[in-house]
Parts: structure tokens; sequence; C-alpha cells
């Protein structure tokens, strides 16, 4: 494997200008400055990237606490009345009226669907920030680059507020020259799957990752559709809850699309979707659609593979 | 029992355990499989081993507005699992074994006890069947957290377990003032003084991992776990955990055969 990707321009994980340079604490300098490194490695994949010519020098880790507040202010239509018109407009927005023709105080008239690109900054700042931080760690221990990052994102302390955290060992690739003082490459792969990717004849270049947030004001067929209930004359109960359907529909394709838009000519691989939605009200919520993977650059033509054999675990 | 780990401090019902398992039986929590790497990779099982303390971990107080190590509470914990996991080694020394393997590291807490928690380490207590001492540089059995099979796998990348080491660090994280609250209210934005905080807790708690790795001439630590919890103290008193097994590089030539590309028949 080589030391560092071919021809340089390295890409960008979201929000990662936020992060100030810099920044590690003392604390973390100190430690991996002492004799003995750390990884996080399991076994398994310690051997495996031991096979593959890269040496462990350090765990590497960063962090970033967020203020999260305001989640599911901001409609656009109600942008005039609201405190919060500055805030940017998202790629998608759609909007439900009311199929019943009445008027009533406790009848919802419309539903919207729209992104939120506010929770989407303050997510990519924090993500980005977190993972600046590790690859500094990791520059500082002199490495080539990072594999087995995790990444994680939680509230803290009955607050309001977010920790993102980043961590994966430091790793240097051996025989090769010093990194010239750029930053390291990072992968979420580690152990077989790395060694397979290279034997692929493909190579880590970043970890990328992205986040889009949709706020769904139910209608009312929605609101009854979410209680189980039939939303006209000659309806049934049991229908397809389209505004429901199509918010998660724009949170997949947009992420995808935000992670395109990084990739460049490059390929993304082990692409993991997580979707979360949290109840907001009867039929309102907030979905959010997490994207992350490896973004991956073909560094040899594909030597054909050996043909697999086919294994039984007895344990 | 003295609260300073001395060798012969173990229960006399422990003794009578040891001396049968020197008479040839041997039990252990391994699996099969784990048994036969263990086997594979040169060491036999002589005895289920384990160490024990009940600890009672005190107050400290905390101011309201600072984040800061509880340096009482970070004590109580460092002292109790070593403790436990003294009296486990001690238990391997009895058996006359170069290490133990699969060690576990638990904390029960029981209504009976107010803040009183007990501290478990358990493990398989194995010895070289060449002959060859496997003990560490401070003379006592090696202890790891690796299963059978990563016990086998670590010793065919050229490397030896030296021991487990851990690094805790309890912290306060302070509670935000109204004037803070109010200062950044509506506004997503980073929170500096808590990023410094928890960066340094757990910074603290992985630099005492590497010491201790430091302490047992050891040249790497793997499988390190960074583990949060708030135990009976409320949700701004967290312990951070760093735990993992430290490692000496023998010299010897790596002699794991090359992977192979395989299809799994099963999930």
């Amino acid at each position: 494997m080589t030391a560092e990707p071919p021809d340089a321009p390295v890409p960008t994980a979201a929000g990662e200008a936020a992060a100030g340079e810099a920044d590690v604490p003392r604390e973390a300098a100190a430690r991996l400055a002492t004799r003995s490194s750390a990884s996080a490695l399991s076994i398994p994949d310690l051997a495996a990237c031991l096979e593959a010519g890269l040496e462990p020098v350090g765990l590497v880790q960063g962090f970033c606490a967020m203020q999260w507040a305001f989640y599911g202010a901001g409609s656009p239509y109600l942008r005039s009345a609201s405190p919060l018109s500055g805030l940017p407009r998202g790629a998608y927005s759609e909007q439900w009226a009311c199929p019943h023709g009445f008027v009533s105080a406790e009848h919802r008239m419309w539903g919207q669907n729209y992104e939120q690109p506010w929770v989407e900054a303050a997510w990519a700042q924090g993500f980005g920030s977190a993972f600046q931080r590790m690859l500094e760690e990791a520059g500082d221990a002199g490495a080539h680059g990072v594999i087995g990052v995790v990444d994680t994102a939680r509230h803290l302390a009955d607050m309001n507020v977010v920790e993102f955290h980043v961590l994966g060992t430091a790793v240097v690739v051996r025989d090769a020259p010093p990194p010239p003082g750029e930053r390291p490459w990072s992968t979420y792969l580690a152990g077989m799957r790395l060694t397979k990717l290279l034997e692929a004849g493909m190579m880590p270049v970043s970890v990328v990752a992205a986040m889009v947030s949709v706020r769904v004001w139910a209608s009312c067929v929605t609101e009854y559709l979410s209680e189980g209930q039939a939303y006209g004359w000659g309806t049934a109960g049991t229908a397809e809850i389209e505004q429901v359907s199509r918010a998660r529909a724009a949170a997949r394709s947009l992420a995808r699309q935000r992670i395109r838009d990084q990739l460049g000519a490059d390929e993304l691989h082990g692409a993991r979707a997580g979707l979360d939605s949290r109840e907001l009200g009867q039929g309102d919520e907030v979905v959010e659609c997490t994207l992350r993977g490896t973004r991956v650059r073909r560094f040899k033509h594909v030597d054909p593979l050996p043909a697999p054999r086919p294994t039984v675990r007895l344990g | 029992m003295s609260t300073t780990p001395t060798a012969g401090d173990l229960p006399e019902d422990a003794g009578h355990r040891l001396e049968e398992l020197g008479e040839g039986l041997f039990t252990s929590d391994l699996s099969v499989n784990e048994f036969l790497l263990v086997k594979e990779a040169g060491f036999h099982p002589l005895g289920f081993v384990m160490g024990s303390s009940i600890y009672h971990t005190g107050v400290q107080l905390r101011k309201f507005s600072t984040s800061q190590e509880l340096t009482k509470l970070t004590e109580a914990m460092y002292h109790a699992r070593e403790l436990a996991m003294t009296r486990m080694e001690e238990e391997a020394d009895q058996l006359g074994a170069d290490g133990i393997v699969g060690v576990r590291l638990d904390v029960n807490y029981y209504e009976w006890g107010s803040d009183a928690a007990e501290f478990i380490a358990m493990g398989t207590a194995v010895k070289s069947e060449d002959g060859e001492s496997y003990r560490n540089a401070k003379g006592k059995p090696f202890t790891s957290d690796l299963s059978g099979q990563d016990f086998w796998t670590l010793m065919q990348t050229g490397h030896v377990p030296r021991g487990l080491v851990m690094g805790t660090c309890v912290y306060h994280i302070a509670h935000r003032g109204l004037g803070q609250a109010l200062g950044s209210m509506g506004q997503n934005v980073e929170l500096p003084n808590f990023t410094q905080a928890l960066y340094e807790a757990r910074e603290l708690a992985m630099t005492r991992m590497q010491d201790e790795a430091t302490e047992l001439e050891a040249t790497g630590i793997v499988g390190v776990r960074l583990e949060e919890k708030t135990h009976q103290w409320g949700s701004h008193t967290i312990e951070f955990l760093a735990i993992g097994t430290a490692v000496e590089r023998t010299g010897e030539a790596v002699t794991l055969p090359r992977p192979t590309t395989i299809i799994s028949l099963d999930n």
C-alpha cells in the first residue's frame, strides 16, 4: 500500500472548515508522546492490519460539544411571522392541502414537509470539528492514515447539548517515507474489510458523512392515518401515509446527493445509512437520515481475486 | 482482608478450591473453540480464578457550575478494581500460572449497600506447555481480556500479552447557568468549555491506561475500549474508563498465514 493517496486533493468531510487549526488539548499531545501506543482495533483487525503493512501508532480521537436547540422551528410557510426569517431555505419542501372542505379549530387545514438546513449545518459543524481534531491528533502522531473510524453523537447529561465523538486508530505504512505534513487519509474500514479493499486495487481517501433533517407537520389526512383511522367517507384506514413516505424518501435521496457532492471522481465504499425519527405530536415528526462511508480511489488495476472458498464456521 | 492487597488475603474457601485444582482437575469459562485455540497456542488452562472487592465509594462535593475531576471518586474506582484484579492474580499465582485470559471486570450494585459496589474480576489461568515463563515485567501472571481466539491470533502476530491495563477518571460536568443559557438561546453552536472538559476527562483516563502499559514495558495496547458510566451519581458525574490489553512485540517473525477470501455460508 502507498503512504498517501495518488494526486493529492483530499476531500473534505462535512463542516470541517468550522474547526480551527491546532485546537487539540495539551493532554492529548502528552498522551501521544508516550512510549506505548494504544489502538482500538480488535485482534483480528490488528492481525489483518499488520499483514497489509500498516503499523498502529496510537488511538486518536476528537470531540465537539454543541448546543442543540430549536428543533422544528422555521417553517418556510410561517417565515414572515417567524423570528427565524433569516434561516436558509432547504432543497426540499412540499405542502398538502385539506381535502375535506370544512373549517374547524381542531382540524388541520394544511400539512408540510421541509428540509431543515440549520439543523444539518449544526450537525456538520459538530461532526466536522470532531473529525478535524482526530486528524490533527493523527498528524501529531506522524501517521499516514486513520483506520477503523467510529463516530457517535449523543445527548449529554440531560441538557440540550449533543456531543460528537470521532475515534480511530492512527497507522503508518511500513517502509514508507514519513508523511509530508499533509492531511492523513481516513476510513471506517479496518481489518479484513480494509484488506479486501486493498486487494481489489482501491485505497481509502477519506471518511465522508452527511446528515439530512426533514420536518413533518402532519396534514389532517396524515394525522388520521397515523391514528389508524379512515380520513373520509368510503376510504379505508389502511393506506400509505404519503406525507411520511415522501419525507423519508426525500431525506434518503438528499443524503445520497450530499455524499455524491463530496466524492468528486472517486467512489464510495461501505455505505451505511441510518434513519431516525422523533415524534413531536400526532403525525408530526423530525426525520433524520445519516449516510456515511469511505471515499475510495483506485490505485492499481484489479488483479483477479482468488476464487472464494465456501466455508461454514463452527462457532 | 486488608484494604491494601497483600499476599495471602484470599478467603479460606478459595484456598480449598485452588488446592483441588492443583491436583490435575481444571475448570475454565472457555468455550470449546477457545479451549482448542488456547491449547494450539501452547498453553494449558489451570483453573477459573477470580477476585472481588466490595467497596464503599463515599461522597465528594462538587461545584454546581464547574467542570472538574472528582479525584476522591477516581481513586476509589481505581483502588476497588485494583483490589479485585490483585486478588485474581493472587489466585493465579497460587496455581503457578503464566497468565490469565478472558478476564472480565464487572461492577455490581446491591440494594442492601447504599453507595457500595462489588468489583469482580474473573478469568481462566493458563500455563505455557513449553516451560517458558510468560510472566510480565513485575513477575506476575499476565492478564488479558482477550478471548481464546484473539489470544491465539495475537500470539501468531509475534506479540505476547503483558497485562490488562486501565485508566479511570470520574468527572463532574458543570451545569449551565441561566446567563450562559440565555446568551446562546436559539443557536446551535459549539460549547468550547464542555468540549474541553470532556476531552480532558477522557485524555486523563487514556493517559493513565498508557502509564500502566509503560510500567509493564509494553509496546502497545490493543482492543482499547472507552466506557462511560454514571453509576449512581446522577447524570452530571461520569466515570470515563479506558481499558485494553497491553502487548509486547517479541521480535519473532509474523507467522499468521495470508488471509484467504472466503464466502461464509452462515449469517
